[in-house]
């Protein structure tokens, strides 16, 4: 079964080129069936992989490649040609994530016959999910970092498509712009650790890399450049501070364009390749900490953001950011199966809560959650999946979210006690604001009758993945979990490290102060009444002023630009001021001054004496002819004789 | 006879030839002297042939070829002396001075 598993990210490639070639733009063309087709196909292989690997039949890591193209190339000195192989390595994280990005694309697909139903562009938006998913699938599959790489460049370039699909209008396109370019500043990071592990080892295969780095080839200085170019992609790809900005925008294409990007192909690919290169990481421990320091603030930031915003996508976007500030965290504090347990965990209720918001979005057409309210009743499907996903996330027992956070708590007060409050405050927030969000949307009484008027419950193709999702986010933390599966598929062999033992009692106290907060939460936001909630922000107005900013990153980010902007211009002044007029246009002076001189010269002497022997010939000539040139043809036969007789004489006299 | 005896025959030949050219005022008269000349160049042909390749003939084939070739050339020259003279009415070459630069 394995040895077919190249088809994985093959068919739905191929699927996306057959429908942007071979299909017709129409709002009912058939093309969606095709990429639910090639997606459901890659899902019964995932499952089926996991099934094997989960019921023992399988063995994993399973390794195959071909080689690709030869590359002469020198390392250390030693000139050889290197064999650019293109291969699969499925190992335990690499069998979930397959499941997971298939299983998310499937119902992303599903979801969007009724969401996209009748949008101008249909083919083309189901030809670019296919396409998305293949870059992911090959990304996951992948067993060489350039093609890790490649595949990378692809789920950006894909992204950049599918968020400004609606590039007719100005937010879309801006935001497909920002979140291009504010990953491709993380990923030239990215390039450059790649071609220093190039020239260190000499090959991008990871499992040669692995064995480099495990017997400590790699000097720590080495470790830590490369592990923090790794981690610069990763924090842009991944949404990560600094370069988190680019995320809560992202959230302007189609809404289950946000679910896939936010669940299972975009935003995991980070914490992924984290995870696929953490040997690296364990060789550098300060690339570690910086790891999980900068998921740690990513988590804390991002969660007091989401408190304040009443868009209901911008809340989940930020979630997100702050749920993969968690993986990070868990990462870089040793968590390895807890960072990678929380992302499986958190693709389906994440997938969950955007495609449930997608199906609010489209019952009452407004993304502000002030105008909705009271929506239970309407559309009853919905908010039981979200509440699931709502409860999953805030990690409450024992809905799947538990399991991971809890994991990862467990993890981060073994590394550090200190990032374990923060943490834990971050989550109480995520419980905050996720609770909130369901205040506002469902609960309560309706606050826009027209809006609440004409909303209704989604068609059955959006409600059925909001349910299986759901069922998923209920059980699969539980069932992962179960009997320590989860840490036989996702373990990786590291030392281990003297650190505090995490209280169970701890445990307990934050699932209790989770409790808590959800219910102040929905003391603040449930009941309809936002009178003290609304004191409360008039009271901190300052802070929520910042938090409504976003702390002002963005305008940083500009900042930023405008000075490189400035730079620019500056560096064009000179090069046209001083540069120009000065070096090119002073050194042209010069040169004409020099070459009139030369000119000058030329004419005086050169030409002279040149035209002096010419006029010395011609005289000579003139003068001749008048000697003896009288047109006797007898004068001339004696010259000649005279000539022959004077040649004779010579050269007898020799 | 010997060799140096032809060969003195010739040069005498060819320097009467050559004064005559020079000085000969009718052109009719240099052509002749030129006719000398050749003659001249065809003892020393046969001479030399006839005394240092004595079973070669080359010499004497070459001698050959240069009457009938100034047999040519005199039909020719002979036809510019008359052209000359139809245009100038004089056969003297000092009244000749077309070449004159």
């Amino acid at each position: 079964m394995l040895e077919h598993v190249y088809l994985i990210p093959l068919i739905p490639l191929f699927a996306s080129l057959v429908i942007l070639l071979g299909f017709k733009e129409d709002p009912h063309s058939p093309a969606p069936y095709l990429g639910l087709a090639a997606m459901g196909w890659c899902l019964l292989q995932a499952v089926s992989i996991f099934w094997g690997v989960a019921g023992g039949r399988i063995v994993l890591p399973y390794e195959a490649s071909i080689n690709w193209f030869p590359l002469a190339t020198e390392v250390a000195g030693k000139a050889f040609s290197y064999q650019m192989p293109i291969g699969v390595l499925i190992d335990g994280p690499a069998a979930v994530m397959l499941v997971v990005v298939t299983l998310v694309s499937f119902l992303v697909q599903l979801y969007s016959l009724g969401y996209m139903h009748g949008d101008s562009r249909f083919r083309r938006y189901y030809a670019f999910l296919s396409f998305f998913t293949a870059s992911m699938l090959g990304l996951v599959v992948s067993n060489n970092l350039l093609v890790t790489f490649m595949c990378w460049e692809l789920v950006g370039v894909s992204s950049y498509l599918l968020i400004g699909f609606w590039f007719e209008k100005p937010g879309p396109a801006y935001a497909s712009k920002k979140a291009f370019m504010t990953t491709k500043l993380g990923d030239c990071g990215l390039y450059l650790a790649l071609l220093f592990i190039f020239t260190k080892v000499g090959s991008f295969q990871i499992d040669q890399v692995r064995e480099f780095a495990t017997r400590g080839y790699f000097g720590m200085g080495a470790a830590t450049a490369i592990g923090f170019g790794l981690l610069c992609g990763c924090a842009g790809k991944s949404a990560q501070w600094p370069l988190f900005i680019w995320l809560p925008d992202a959230m302007e294409g189609p809404t289950p364009v946000s679910a896939l990007i936010h669940a299972a192909t975009m935003v995991a690919a980070g914490i992924y390749l984290i995870a696929k290169t953490y040997f690296i990481f364990l060789a550098a421990p300060i690339a570690m900490e910086a790891v999980a320091w900068i998921g740690l603030i990513t988590a804390f930031l991002a969660a007091s953001m989401a408190l304040v915003s009443y868009d209901i996508k911008r809340v989940l976007a930020f979630s997100t950011v702050s749920q993969l500030g968690f993986m990070m965290c868990a990462l870089g504090a040793g968590g390895y199966t807890a960072g990678l347990f929380h992302l499986t965990t958190h693709a389906f209720f994440k997938g969950l809560l955007f495609l449930g918001a997608g199906s609010v979005i489209h019952a009452v057409h407004t993304n502000d959650m002030r105008s909705m309210g009271g929506l239970s009743k309407k559309m009853p499907i919905t908010f039981l999946t979200m509440l699931a996903a709502t409860l999953a996330i805030s990690g409450v027992w024992p809905f799947a979210g538990y399991f991971s956070k809890d994991m990862i708590l467990e993890s981060v007060y073994h590394h550090s006690p200190v990032m374990f409050y923060l943490l834990t405050a971050a989550a109480l927030m995520t419980a905050f604001y996720m609770f909130r969000l369901i205040s506002m949307t469902f609960l309560g009484p309706d606050r826009d009758h027209e809006k609440h008027h004409h909303a209704h419950e989604s068609p059955l193709v959006m409600t059925v993945p909001l349910m299986v999702l759901g069922l998923l986010s209920v059980v699969a933390g539980a069932a992962l979990a179960h009997d320590g599966f989860v840490e036989r598929l996702l373990s990786f062999p590291m030392p281990q490290t003297p650190g505090p033992e995490f209280p169970r009692a701890l445990g307990l106290g934050v699932s209790a102060l989770v409790l808590c907060s959800l219910a102040l939460s929905w003391f603040l936001y449930g009941r309809g009444d936002f009178s003290i909630a609304e004191a409360v922000k008039k009271r901190f107005s300052a802070v929520f002023n910042v938090l409504e900013g976003r702390y002002y990153f963005d305008q940083l980010f500009l900042g930023l630009v405008a000075v490189a902007d400035g730079a620019a211009k500056l560096a064009f002044w000179i090069d046209a001021r001083v540069i120009d007029q000065t070096f090119v246009d002073g050194w042209g002076l010069l040169m004409r001054v020099f070459s009139e001189l030369s000119a000058l010269f030329d004419g005086l002497f050169i030409d002279r004496t040149v035209d002096g022997f010419g006029g010395l010939s011609s005289d000579l000539g003139t003068g001749l002819r008048a000697l003896v040139a009288d047109g006797q043809v007898q004068e001339y036969l004696l010259y000649a004789a005279i000539a022959v007789s004077l040649a004779t004489i010579f050269i007898l006299s020799r | 006879m010997n060799l140096g005896s032809y060969v003195a025959l010739s040069a005498a030949l060819f320097l009467i030839g050559v004064f005559g050219a020079l000085t000969r005022r009718n052109i009719i008269g240099i052509l002749m002297a030129i006719e000398l000349m050749f003659n001249a160049a065809n003892i020393n042909l046969a001479a030399f042939n006839r005394y240092l390749h004595p079973g070669g003939i080359i010499g004497q084939t070459l001698a050959l070829f240069i009457i009938s070739i100034a047999a040519a050339e005199v039909v020719v020259g002979l036809s510019l002396v008359l052209a000359i003279y139809r245009n100038t009415d004089t056969v003297y070459v000092e009244d000749y001075n077309l070449l004159k630069g």
